[in-house]
């Protein structure tokens, strides 16, 4: 019950930034409009920005909620319902961008060979996106310096020779192979090395993110009173 | 004119979080008694909005007094044995000692940089003392001095959010905050986010998701801030009232001229640098 409630305010209140929301639609169709011409690009270049816009939302989400939700576990709310709570708002605003951001696509681009491809790799970038950015507040808690690292990581993931192997450390590598399967016609491989990438990485920003945001709202530990004592208070 | 007077006083009412059939029997016994006396309700009551607050008020301690005490009293709440607190070379406090028991309350004063906020942040489990012992009752409540409630939500989100960490429905969850923030004065107003509250309005927010889940131990750090002098008043008779129905309660305090109401005074001194 708390992770449904948590889940369902979160979503309420992420739908009260109008402003950020109306940026996070616009941030990925800037990096779509700029590529158009290049239709691989742009699509790859849509899914970063989408990624991109998913986990900075997280990334304000879970930083300004850390005081409150410090709060809620003093009177006993589990962190991890916390966590997924927001999570699962986070995911569900993200897959709501993705679906309108696959329309776009749809609409606008032809000959696509794998369509259906280009929603796996919209909705895998989102699931990765939101624990990424819950991450980074967890490791930065300012939004500022958070903002900023999450740039460095994206800037990294567009400018970076994705055949290098350090290429597959970054978070959205699994992005850009999936893109070559849904957009460029190449076998299963890419599906197959894509899809893998994203199921580690996402489990990877799972884990140490929920790990991270449990340790971060653990209470200390307090000691029970004695069952009884003699009345009279006395003040030392 | 006696019309508008009423409108107004029922208005009032509504808004210092008295029901809305109660409100509507008050105004008219007022409207009823100011006619009987041939006088108009304002030359006879005064304004409307301050009537409201002293009959709101009456209408609260007569709901208070008929409440049984529904806790143990006497009972530890809250144990504190020679509390240190020290961030790296800076002492914050030293030797804190306290017995705090069911059905008290503890005054924490002191000056700025005493510590009091780190006291009440060990007391609540958020902060872990350099040393000493903390021994204290699971189920406790906590109203901290600043961001105690999300801007972006609204009172009746607050309270679900809050109900559902102590396994309370939505339903009960609103009903109770409801009822609480009448006993403070206000009536929270539905699609009425946070940040567009008042501050004083924002910390009787604050003071009421502490007591949400009626708890045993209530943590208070300052937190009339920005109350108005009405609010203040319903504030320290809702601590006593908790203290009334067994409550042990902490309160962080700069007021010193309500310390000789509390049961216990712990003044801390700024320790500094060692």
């Amino acid at each position: 019950m708390m992770l449904l409630t948590v889940a369902s305010i979160s979503l309420q209140e992420m739908i009260r930034r109008r402003v950020a929301l109306l940026f996070v639609f616009l941030l990925p169709l800037v990096f779509y409009v700029v590529r158009i011409d290049v239709h691989w690009q742009a699509i790859r270049f849509l899914s970063v920005g989408v990624g991109w816009a998913v986990a900075t939302l997280a990334l304000f989400s879970h930083v300004g909620a850390r005081r409150l939700d410090r709060r809620l576990t003093v009177i006993g709310a589990s962190p991890t319902a916390l966590f997924f709570g927001r999570q699962v708002a986070l995911a569900a605003v993200g897959v709501f961008v993705a679906g309108v951001y696959f329309g776009l696509v749809a609409v606008t681009q032809e000959d696509l060979p794998h369509l259906a491809g280009v929603a796996l790799l919209l909705v895998t970038t989102v699931l990765i996106g939101a624990p990424l950015g819950a991450l980074v507040s967890l490791v930065i808690s300012r939004e500022l310096e958070g903002a900023l690292a999450l740039l460095s990581i994206m800037a990294l993931q567009l400018l970076v020779d994705p055949a290098g192997a350090a290429a597959r450390l970054l978070p959205l590598w699994s992005t850009r192979e999936l893109t070559a399967y849904a957009i460029q016609g190449h076998g299963s491989g890419s599906l197959s090395s894509g899809t893998i990438h994203f199921a580690l990485m996402m489990a990877a920003c799972v884990l140490i993110g929920w790990g991270a945001g449990v340790l971060r709202l653990r209470a200390v530990r307090v000691s029970p009173v004695p069952v009884q004592e003699s009345p009279h208070a006395t003040l030392k | 004119m006696a019309d508008d007077w009423g409108m107004l006083l029922f208005r009032h009412l509504i808004d210092a979080g008295i029901e809305e059939a109660e409100a509507g029997e008050l105004t008219d016994d007022a409207l009823a008694e100011a006619a009987a006396a041939g006088v108009e309700p304002g030359s006879m009551y005064g304004p409307a909005l301050t009537y409201a607050g002293a009959l709101a008020r009456t209408v609260r301690q007569a709901t208070r007094h008929a409440a049984p005490p529904p806790r143990r009293r006497d009972a530890i709440v809250l144990r504190l044995r020679n509390v240190t607190k020290r961030y790296r070379r800076r002492q914050v406090l030293r030797e804190v000692n306290l017995d705090l028991r069911a059905g008290e309350v503890a005054a924490v004063i002191g000056a700025n940089g005493s510590g009091k906020s780190t006291l009440l942040n060990i007391c609540a489990g958020l902060t872990r003392a350099s040393s000493g012992t903390v021994q204290r009752t699971e189920r406790i409540g906590y109203a901290p001095q600043h961001e105690g409630v999300a801007p972006l939500l609204t009172p009746a989100e607050h309270f679900r959010l809050f109900g559902a960490a102590c396994r309370m429905n939505r339903k009960e969850a609103v009903s109770v905050g409801s009822q609480l923030a009448a006993q403070l004065g206000w009536r929270p107003r539905r699609n009425v986010v946070a940040s567009h509250l008042s501050g004083g309005t924002r910390q009787k927010l604050n003071v009421v998701l502490s007591e949400l889940n009626g708890p045993d131990l209530i943590l208070l750090d300052e937190p009339y801030q920005g109350f108005d002098q009405d609010s203040y008043v319903d504030f320290w008779d809702q601590v006593f009232r908790w203290r009334n129905g067994g409550a042990g309660v902490l309160v962080v305090s700069h007021m010193l001229h309500d310390l000789d109401r509390v049961d216990h005074v712990l003044e801390l001194q700024p320790v500094g640098e060692s």
